[in-house]
């Protein structure tokens, strides 16, 4: 199968980069199992980035709120229209660029699984992530290349529908 | 763009030649990639698919199904080389780390320049096709024609935009021209004098500012002669301006301004026509940057030995004038820093806009549907597709909604995105 991480953020806006140092802590760890690739795009830029593979993983930081930096979410793309760079209303959400993608006969990932960390400072102008988002980039990066390779493990990252529950 | 003339300035150098047409070679691919986006992804669908179509439809899938899979596959095409040009010059796409004070980071390779030279003619189609789309779909249909000449958009400011010494519309530098509402000049500066044009208004119910002429002073939110509120956007630089640097860019303008009956123009929905002229031009543009020998110079930095302490830039961002003002310390760190960016310019106009369109569509007694949410928020969007930039707010999802009162401050209907 055809795989493509991809990390997604900006890496001099503090957490908001955290999704390009997890990329950057799996080349290591995943070999040549997936092609694992950064980016600070969005929307219609996506269509091409993921254009040719069979399943992406994309790592982006969230701001949902009373949560606690670094709580990692598991989602799927209908669950991202709450984040900000995969749901920009300055660009196409990341939903309508897969579907827009199929439309215009690109072959767009049909398995695309988005791990969202939540993020404490995304305003700060600075490289490196805040303590509690720079303490998951190791465990995420372990987490991602298990579901990659198939291997065993204990994730770190909850659902929506976990943490719906957890807050009920 | 703004910043990187901005720190130029705190440092007092002046960029060699190549690294200024780098600057602006980036810079076209950029406009190309914006305005691309601004068009197909967020305005077509309101004409091409139509402004009362329902959302499921309006909206760039809609768009696709409408003008056929060949044309949403070169918009994507496009779209994705102005991006890799972007890369070719400045390393990144987005964020690059290339702009310093007294230059770039480096040359063009030779190879580089080579490539972009071959994107240049499906840029330049690219541009003419965006211009043919525009009147077979929207000029040639009559109900889109009245939209767009019909008084519900219809806003009378003076405008603002950078020109060159030939006051044509440039985009990376210039100096700032204002016109009045009948087109005569009312202001010139330069970037470091802005303080001197433009001061900001507060109203209590936003941190969003309402920047104004200075000279003539806050006069709250009114139109016509004598007005102190501006507009700064496509619509806006090409009144400003006596006509655009390249040919076929040339003679769109001309095309627009003969159909608009008019300069400066004051219909609204024209704005998406000179933006899509401003496509064309920036196609061009980057032709003959990359066709220019110096643009391989090697010598693309001059490196500063002035204490750094305060500075200006200014640009033409795809959505307004850009101002960029910083104070440092004797080490170059910021002290204090103020921007007034594109969209902000255009505050006071959509806010005057939506308020005119809500007036022309909301009728007394009249249904109030969706697609009347749709009307309003079309004179927000041909100035900016959000204002997350303006608000440094990302909500993730367009924040609108329309309370509909009666004289006695009833609320009769609120319709929500």
């Amino acid at each position: 199968m055809n795989m493509i991480v991809l990390g997604l953020g900006n890496t001099i806006l503090r957490d908001d980069g955290v999704g390009i140092y997890v990329a950057r802590a799996l080349r290591e760890r995943v070999g040549c199992l997936a092609s694992v690739q950064e980016a600070e795009l969005a929307g219609l830029d996506l269509i091409e980035r993921l254009n040719g593979y069979d399943r992406a993983i994309i790592i982006d930081a969230i701001q949902l709120e009373d949560e606690e930096p670094g709580t990692v979410f598991k989602m799927r793309p209908d669950d991202i229209r709450i984040t900000a760079r995969l749901a920009s209303v300055h660009d196409i959400d990341l939903v309508t660029a897969l579907e827009l993608g199929r439309r215009l006969r690109f072959k767009m990932p049909e398995d695309v699984v988005i791990f969202a960390v939540q993020a404490e400072d995304t305003r700060t102008l600075g490289e490196g992530c805040t303590e509690a988002v720079e303490r998951v980039i190791g465990p995420l990066a372990d987490e991602i290349s298990a579901v990659l390779s198939g291997a065993p493990h204990r994730p770190i990252s909850i659902s929506l529908a976990d943490r719906r529950k957890r807050r009920a | 763009m703004a910043s990187g003339k901005a720190v130029d300035a705190v440092y007092k150098v002046k960029i060699p030649a190549a690294a200024a047409k780098l600057r602006e070679l980036y810079y076209m691919a950029h406009y190309i990639h914006s305005h691309t986006a601004h068009f197909y992804a967020l305005a077509a669908p309101d004409f091409v698919v139509g402004p009362d179509a329902p959302p499921a439809e309006r909206n760039i899938l809609g768009l696709v199904d409408k003008v056929g899979i060949e044309i949403g596959s070169e918009v994507i095409r496009q779209r994705e080389i102005s991006q890799l040009i972007q890369q070719m010059v400045g390393g990144r796409a987005t964020h690059p780390v290339w702009n310093l004070p007294g230059g770039v980071t480096r040359p063009l390779a030779k190879e580089d320049r080579e490539k972009i030279r071959g994107f240049v003619p499906g840029l330049i189609a690219f541009g003419e096709f965006g211009l043919k789309l525009f009147h077979d779909l929207v000029l040639k249909n009559k109900a889109y024609l009245d939209l767009i000449l019909g008084d519900g958009y219809e806003l009378v400011t003076n405008y603002m935009g950078l020109v060159d010494a030939k006051n044509l519309v440039t985009f990376y530098d210039g100096t700032v021209r204002v016109v009045d509402p009948d087109g005569a000049e009312i202001d010139r500066y330069a970037a470091h004098e802005y303080l001197d044009h433009v001061a900001e208004h507060v109203e209590p119910y936003t941190y969003l500012k309402f920047p104004y002429l200075k000279k003539r002073g806050w006069q709250g939110f009114k139109e016509g002669s004598g007005t102190s509120i501006y507009q700064a956007a496509p619509l806006a630089r090409c009144n400003v301006a006596s006509g655009m640097a390249t040919p076929k860019a040339q003679e769109a303008y001309e095309k627009m301004y003969t159909a608009l009956g008019r300069k400066p123009a004051h219909k609204l929905m024209a704005m998406h026509w000179a933006r899509l002229i401003e496509l064309l031009y920036a196609a061009e543009r980057l032709g003959e940057l990359v066709a220019d020998d110096e643009i391989l110079d090697p010598n693309v930095r001059v490196i500063p030995s002035a204490t750094p302490s305060e500075g200006v830039g200014i640009v033409e961002a795809p959505r307004g004038t850009l101002t960029h003002h910083y104070w440092t310390d004797s080490k170059g760190i910021v002290t204090k820093a103020n921007l007034i960016v594109g969209t902000t310019n255009n505050n006071a106009p959509i806010s005057m806009a939506v308020t005119k369109a809500a007036k022309k569509f909301i009728t007394k007694g009249g249904e109030i549907r969706e697609g009347l949410l749709n009307r309003v928020e079309m004179a927000f969007r041909i100035y900016d597709p959000c204002f997350s930039c303006a608000t440094h707010s990302l909500p993730g999802r367009m924040p609108l909604t329309v309370e509909v009162k009666d004289a006695s401050g009833t609320t009769l209907n609120v319709i929500s995105r």
